[in-house]
């Protein structure tokens, strides 16, 4: 998608509107990296007058052309990101939402843009980013126990359905079963998953993509947690295990939590912040769902080349790191 | 007869040139897209060599496991037809129980997965605990 000087212009006067400016002009609007689902373009604006006077710098999400099922719409995701700022977890702050296609063609926000990295191998591997490794075990774990604070009565997202660790298992199968081919460790994994299910499960907000890679690092500090499209109601202990899966940790296994830190210092700060107990065995049933279900999205991927709906050599390759996924699930399911 | 070097020769002198001519000249997302390449070329070539041998010992060791051989068909599709009715008895229960059945199927699913390994990313399959 490229943005031509009408719609720039368009661009411009919706947000002149909503700040009640005098003058407002956009000094650069680049696409940035990552986003196959939705877009993020960088804005750069001069503003005189109004409430944002000043030079400002913000992101515009905007949906790519080809839409996935599972993820919010824009006007969700900026509901989202007004509850994420109520419960103080870090976050963009949303700004204007806009819902008219006469002005980009489709709907949009714009929402500030925090300082930092998010690049994956980068925050795990820069010493120079996470100089103190303790210090952002801390700041994801409070974040993410803050997230968790949300629940289907207080959080007042009414567009976000519940799905527990049996509701993820009937989910995954589902998908499976529109293949042709059958993958059986898969379903060793989902059977793995239903027999060991726990009895009770609490039901929060939770992220569905919290992992080294979605929030950003700032000056050894944890600055945002970005992609909120996949957020849902669920297990907590689900997004713990995305966080811990080893297929998050970009080559760093010394590092269990996101290549970035110790399992302990995650652990002891999420227990106390949350009130809840993270065991062990719960630990690895949520890591051996994240495998599989990393695992059915790789499948999905892998598919939209296949189909030739969407060739591609990156989402190729997807179809080849299966196996790793899947000798992680044996692994974790054999040694129970 | 197909003229010489095979495919798979070709395959692997191809990604060298790659590797060795083309990748210093690239930057950027130019890089990361010749990398992805090579990649593609170094799955498709150990394919090649692996040949029908992992779908082979596959078949073999699901023979064993319900103890019957299937008649007739290709091996390909004597493979997907013991696939399928393995995953209906694993999402049955039948394997839930640590046994030896269980024990037998754990020993397969971990076989092939090494075996698709070897293809896919033997780099992993090298930092494995023997």
């Amino acid at each position: 998608m490229t943005i031509d000087d009408s719609a720039r212009e368009r661009l411009e006067g919706f947000v002149r509107d909503k700040v009640a400016a005098d003058h407002l002009s956009i000094s650069r609007l680049e696409r940035m990296t990552g986003g196959a689902v939705q877009q993020n373009w960088a804005v750069d604006a001069n503003v005189e007058g109004g409430t944002f006077a000043g030079p400002q710098r913000w992101v515009m999400r905007i949906d790519a052309p080809a839409k996935v099922a599972e993820s919010l719409s824009r006007a969700e995701e900026f509901r989202v990101l007004e509850a994420m700022r109520r419960a103080e977890v870090l976050a963009p702050r949303a700004l204007w939402l806009c819902d008219d296609a006469a002005v980009m063609g489709r709907s949009f926000f714009i929402m500030e843009r925090l300082p930092g990295v998010a690049a994956g191998h980068k925050v795990a591997r820069d010493a120079a980013l996470v100089p103190d490794r303790k210090r952002l075990a801390r700041e994801l774990a409070v974040n993410l126990a803050r997230i968790h604070t949300l629940t289907p009565a207080s959080a007042g997202l009414e567009f976000l359905k519940t799905r527990l660790a049996r509701d993820n298992v009937a989910h995954y199968r589902a998908y499976l079963d529109t293949l042709r081919e059958s993958h059986s460790v898969l379903e060793w994994g989902l059977r793995w998953c239903e027999i060991s299910a726990p009895e009770r499960e609490e039901v929060t907000f939770i992220h569905r993509d919290y992992r080294t890679g979605n929030y950003l690092v700032a000056e050894g500090k944890m600055s945002g947690v970005l992609d909120w499209e996949f957020v849902g109601y669920g297990n907590p202990l689900e997004d713990v295990g995305w966080l811990f899966a080893k297929c998050w940790r970009f080559g760093q296994h010394h590092y269990p939590v996101g290549g970035v830190a110790q399992a302990d210092d995650f652990l002891r700060e999420y227990e106390a912040a949350s009130g809840r107990r993270v065991d062990s065995a719960a630990l690895v049933y949520w890591q051996v769902m994240a495998h599989v279900r990393w695992a059915v999205i790789a499948l999905q991927q892998r598919e939209r080349h296949r189909s030739g709906i969407e060739p591609s050599l990156e989402l190729a390759l997807t179809g080849h790191i299966l196996s790793d996924l899947e000798l992680e699930i044996l692994e974790l399911t054999e040694r129970q | 007869m197909n003229n010489l070097p095979s495919g798979a020769d070709l395959l692997s002198i191809a990604r060298d040139t790659l590797l060795s001519e083309l990748l210093p000249l690239a930057s950027g997302e130019a890089r990361y897209a010749l990398l992805m390449v090579a990649n593609a070329m170094a799955i498709a070539a150990r394919e090649a060599e692996a040949g029908d041998a992992p779908v082979k010992s596959a078949v073999a060791r699901l023979e064993k496991l319900y103890g019957e051989t299937l008649s007739g068909d290709a091996l390909e599709s004597r493979l997907s037809e013991y696939e399928r009715r393995l995953t209906q008895d694993i999402r049955a229960g039948v394997f839930d129980t640590h046994d030896d059945r269980q024990r037998a199927l754990l020993a397969h699913l971990r076989e092939s997965v090494l075996d698709r390994l070897r293809i896919s990313n033997p780099k992993s399959f090298k930092s494995e605990k023997p």
